[in-house]
């Protein structure tokens, strides 16, 4: 019932005589800023008037063909429409973000912001490719641990990548050494000599001179990438979001019978 | 009156000065006498103007790891599209330069055919290189709302990647589009009188002179993607470059002669300089030489020879003069690398060319890019080993070396994600490729066999299937495309500077897509090194040169080599390394080359007469793709000394290491298809990625033989 009135009304606010034409100032204006931007000068008064009749024309050309219909069926209007929106929906969201929105994403993604650990640490290295020989790397590695705590001198093998690594993150270590590795790395104390731990390489001994804790940042610090990132959120969910919310209000009829 | 007489005299005169105009014009673009030179002056080039692309950055510096003096071995792709390029975009790809780079950062984005593309291991640094022809150009006629898109040679590209047409069955009708609508539409000039001709004269900027570009639209898709890049950039963990792709070919034959430029700061010019502009690289130099006197540093690495019918490494310049020093070192200067291997197939060598190399029928993709119907690529003059061969040649007769470059893998992708890997494989050109059926290694479906025909024909290929035992299969040419390659540049730290300069002096090695790392010197002295030593690597950085350097004369000593290299952690494990050995034998003035097994897995011994390691019984499993375990290299090191090695001679020495056998990508299709299928036999079943490095040159002491350059100019001799 109440649908029926606001229907009634919005018809009644919006009935006007089809043979009548309103042009908005503001239409005019952005017209003629067009014109402004393409000549690279003010119209001058004859220039607006043609501006003006070319609206005119064009906009009873249009009420012309809707009154004939020829909106009706027609793929590419659709489709020109259906992107419009599309567009519509991607550009209402372009405004800034309030605080709150902001903040709000920030909690809801935190770990994206999270700041890694990193630590620096040597390391012995026993690779796996001299296994054939009387020790595999697992065992002189196993000596090693045992031979450093008392200040005795072993061998070891050159790492590839290198001996001592400043400020390296887990990523790094991860990409370095192996998952193996980086797993087992997260739970070594520091200051001590610890192993043998498995690579993709061999087996090592390490020593973690020192290690800075991760955290999350304050969202004042990373301000910009995550308006970035909201923005681009909003952007991929818009058109998405909105197709959910009205498409519960339509009903798909496809003729089951239909031959191909 | 007199006024009148005034007006008459103007109205007169401005047709006949803008006629003269348009005459001068026409002189400079269509005849080039010199005389014109002299008006040369009312010219502005608009492609040297100079933009600051940066972007603002958050506070928080990220924490980034120490620089290591002794470098690490940073893994990236160079040369990745989005829909900025006019031909990504007509194969359905929607993914722009921002969802690029957060693949590489280890982030998911999703494949035109809706399923997820994502790395096992993010990259180090990336760059995206859309075309800079036409860049931003279709996306812009499909998208209806432009003004450009009411031309009608737009409409053919209306809506062209809504959600519904991305569809394998649209396959057909994109075909269509890349290979007779593009064409025909994009080349369409005002007329002569028009006053665009003249502005785009005296800019410098022919595009403007075409009625489907539009200038706005072109310059807005280069700064997004100069945003993106900066945006990404992040000092110590990910590296970004501003680039793009210089996409020309010569007039005759279709010669491919495609480049990458990569910008060394947040700092381009306002606009790509394309194959509008010309399609002549040497004038590409130029404009690269131009902009470096402006600051700005860039390089461009030449990829696809093998598909460029001998056109890429000639053995004459572009308008076919003869190659003297100044082209060679104008080459050298702008092109300090080149692209090895890609999704388009690898370019070390063809059997054709090495028949003494058992490894050099390795992913040859032998048509001509872009060749409609499909069209044989000539080897000669196409792979890069032969090129350094002819480089020592051109330096013998003295006309300097403009092959004298370093190595770099990159994919070519065209859906902003690079595939790289076997078991996980998208190939590149988005809905034409996304499938195993479209690329060949399954056969058809029925009702698929009908669309293919009509795919096909677009392509101007006669023969759209192959009839093979288990079926029909789509002859598409991407059965010769692969799951390649990565670009590895030995950096102090992963940023823009450090990583940028390593490219510069070509301290870079290629891979197929693994990661593999390699190291590489030469010196007189390296055999006092123990390599088991820790600090084998900073005496090596002492006692001798790394890859892409020079290794000059010293008497008679003879060179000797460390070569280091590591299986990928998450890849199969190495099976040997190898010294690629290329001279000018100084007494017949022939070239030549040697392959030596110099390292082999599993502490084998290399066969002193053949240069061969033995097999190391590695085997694949081609119903699971499982390989034999227990066998095999994490890591191979030597030293090596030339055994072959004559002191007057010119010559180069690159690392190849191979990893052992593990399965193509077109077995992977295959075996995973339900119920599984046997590969199409008429593919290598299995493939042994690899990683070449740059060369090391060897320089002997200029000679007392007295040479006469070639090339119509012979200069005076020198009489002392």
């Amino acid at each position: 019932m109440i649908g029926l009135i606001l229907y009634l009304i919005d018809i009644g606010l919006n009935s006007y005589d089809d043979k009548e034409i309103y042009i908005s100032d503001q239409e005019i204006i952005s017209l003629v800023t067009a014109w402004k931007s393409q000549v690279g000068r003010n119209p001058n008064d004859d220039e607006i008037a043609r501006i003006i009749s070319d609206l005119v024309d064009e906009e009873i050309l249009y009420r012309e063909a809707l009154m004939l219909g020829l909106d009706k069926e027609d793929r590419i209007i659709k489709r020109r429409l259906a992107q419009k929106i599309s567009f519509l929906k991607q550009e209402t969201i372009l405004k800034p973000p309030s605080d709150q929105e902001l903040i709000t994403y920030f909690n809801n993604n935190k770990d994206k912001y999270f700041v890694d650990s990193t630590y620096t640490f040597t390391h012995y290295f026993f690779s796996s490719e001299n296994d054939s020989k009387e020790n595999n790397s697992k065992e002189r590695s196993e000596n090693a641990i045992e031979l450093i705590l008392s200040e005795n001198n072993f061998d070891s093998d050159p790492f590839f990548l290198g001996k001592s690594f400043d400020r390296v993150s887990l990523k790094n270590i991860d990409s370095y050494f192996g998952d193996d590795f980086s797993s087992s790395f997260k739970n070594i104390p520091i200051n001590k000599w610890t192993g043998p731990i498995k690579s993709s390489f061999g087996h090592h001994i390490v020593y973690i001179s020192n290690k800075n804790d991760g955290y999350y940042p304050d969202i004042s610090k990373i301000l910009n990438k995550v308006e970035i990132d909201l923005a681009q959120s909003k952007r991929d969910k818009a058109v998405e979001e909105f197709l959910n919310k009205v498409k519960s209000e339509y009903k798909v009829f496809i003729n089951p019978n239909l031959q191909i | 009156m007199k006024l009148k007489s005034i007006l008459k005299k103007i109205i007169i005169a401005v047709p006949i000065i803008y006629i003269s105009f348009l005459g001068l014009v026409y002189i400079d673009v269509y005849d080039s006498r010199p005389i014109i030179n002299l008006f040369k002056n009312i010219q502005s080039d608009s492609a040297l103007e100079v933009v600051d692309f940066s972007v603002e950055k958050d506070s928080l510096i990220n924490t980034k790891p120490a620089p290591n003096k002794d470098r690490n071995p940073y893994y990236g792709d160079l040369h990745v599209h989005t829909k900025y390029s006019f031909d990504a975009y007509v194969f359905g790809v929607t993914a722009s330069p921002d969802d690029a780079y957060r693949y590489a950062k280890g982030e998911g984005i999703k494949h035109p055919l809706g399923y997820e593309m994502k790395l096992e291991e993010p990259l180090d640094f990336y760059s995206v290189t859309d075309h800079g022809f036409y860049m931003g150009m279709i996306q812009a006629y499909a998208d209806t709302s432009t003004d450009i898109s009411q031309n009608e040679f737009a409409e053919p590209f209306h809506n062209l990647n809504r959600e519904d047409n991305l569809t394998v069955e649209s396959a057909g009708e994109r075909s269509n589009i890349f290979s007779s609508v593009l064409g025909a539409t994009i080349i369409l000039p005002y007329p002569d009188w028009h006053p665009k001709l003249l502005k785009a004269w005296l800019t410098k900027n022919t595009q403007l002179a075409l009625e489907s570009f539009d200038y706005d639209i072109h310059k807005s898709a280069w700064a997004d993607i100069a945003r993106s890049a900066n945006e990404h950039n992040d000092p110590g963990n990910f590296t970004t470059f501003i680039g793009y792709e210089f996409t020309t070919s010569t007039d005759v034959e279709g010669g491919n002669l495609h480049r990458n430029v990569i910008f060394n700061s947040s700092k381009a010019s306002i606009r790509p300089w394309t194959r509008i502009d010309s399609i002549n690289p040497e004038d590409l130099w130029t404009w690269q030489d131009k902009l470096r006197d402006k600051g700005v540093d860039t390089i461009s690495i030449p990829h696809n020879s093998n598909g460029s019918n001998g056109q890429m490494f000639e053995m004459e310049t572009f308008k076919g003069n003869a190659i003297d020093i100044e082209y060679a070192e104008k080459r050298m200067r702008n092109e300090p690398v080149v692209e090895i291997t890609q999704v388009k197939g690898t370019s070390d060598t063809h059997p054709l060319l090495s028949p003494d190399d058992e490894w050099a029928d390795f992913e040859i993709m032998d048509v001509r890019v872009g060749s409609r119907p499909p069209t044989y690529s000539k080897p000669s003059g196409s792979y890069v080993r032969e090129a350094y061969l002819n480089g020592l040649t051109l330096e013998f007769t003295k006309q300097g070396n403009p092959y004298k470059f370093g190595l770099i893998g990159s994919s070519d992708t065209h859906t902003g994600a690079g595939a790289y890997d076997e078991s996980n494989y998208w190939s590149k050109v988005g809905l034409l490729d996304g499938d195993p059926e479209n690329r060949g290694s399954v056969p058809l479906a029925d009702e698929n066999i009908a669309r293919l025909d009509e795919y096909m024909r677009a392509f101007n290929q006669p023969l759209s299937t192959v009839d093979l035992e288990q079926g029909e299969y789509a002859n598409t040419g991407f059965t010769q495309w692969g799951a390649s390659g990565l670009a590895v540049a030995w950096a102090e730290e992963n940023t823009r500077d450090s990583i940028f300069k390593a490219f510069k002096r070509k301290e870079t090695f290629a891979t197929t897509g693994t990661r593999i790392a390699v190291r590489f010197f030469g010196g007189y002295d390296m055999s006092s090194i123990d390599l088991n030593s820790e600090s084998l690597v900073s005496e090596s950085y002492e006692k001798g040169v790394t890859m892409g350097a020079d290794l000059l004369q010293d008497e008679s000593k003879i060179p000797e080599f460390i070569v280091w290299a590591q299986k990928d952690k998450n890849g199969a494990p190495l099976q040997r390394v190898q010294i690629i050995k290329g001279w000018i034998d100084t007494n017949s003035g022939r070239p030549k080359e040697k392959v030596y097994d110099v390292a082999c897995s599993d502490g084998n011994k290399v066969d002193p007469l053949t240069n061969r390691c033995p097999d190391n019984g590695a085997r694949v499993n081609i119903t699971d793709c499982s390989y034999s375990k227990n066998v095999g290299s994490s890591e191979l090191k030597t030293i090596w000394k030339d055994p072959d090695f004559s002191h007057t001679d010119k010559a180069f020495y690159y690392v190849r290491v191979l990893e052992n056998p593990t399965c193509r990508w077109s077995t992977w299709d295959a075996i995973n298809e339900n119920p599984p299928l046997r590969p199409r036999e008429d593919l290598h079943e299995t493939i042994q990625e690899r990683a070449w490095s740059s060369p090391i040159w060897y320089i002997p002491n200029p000679s007392d033989v007295e040479v006469i350059p070639l090339g119509g100019t012979i200069r005076m001799r020198n009489i002392d």
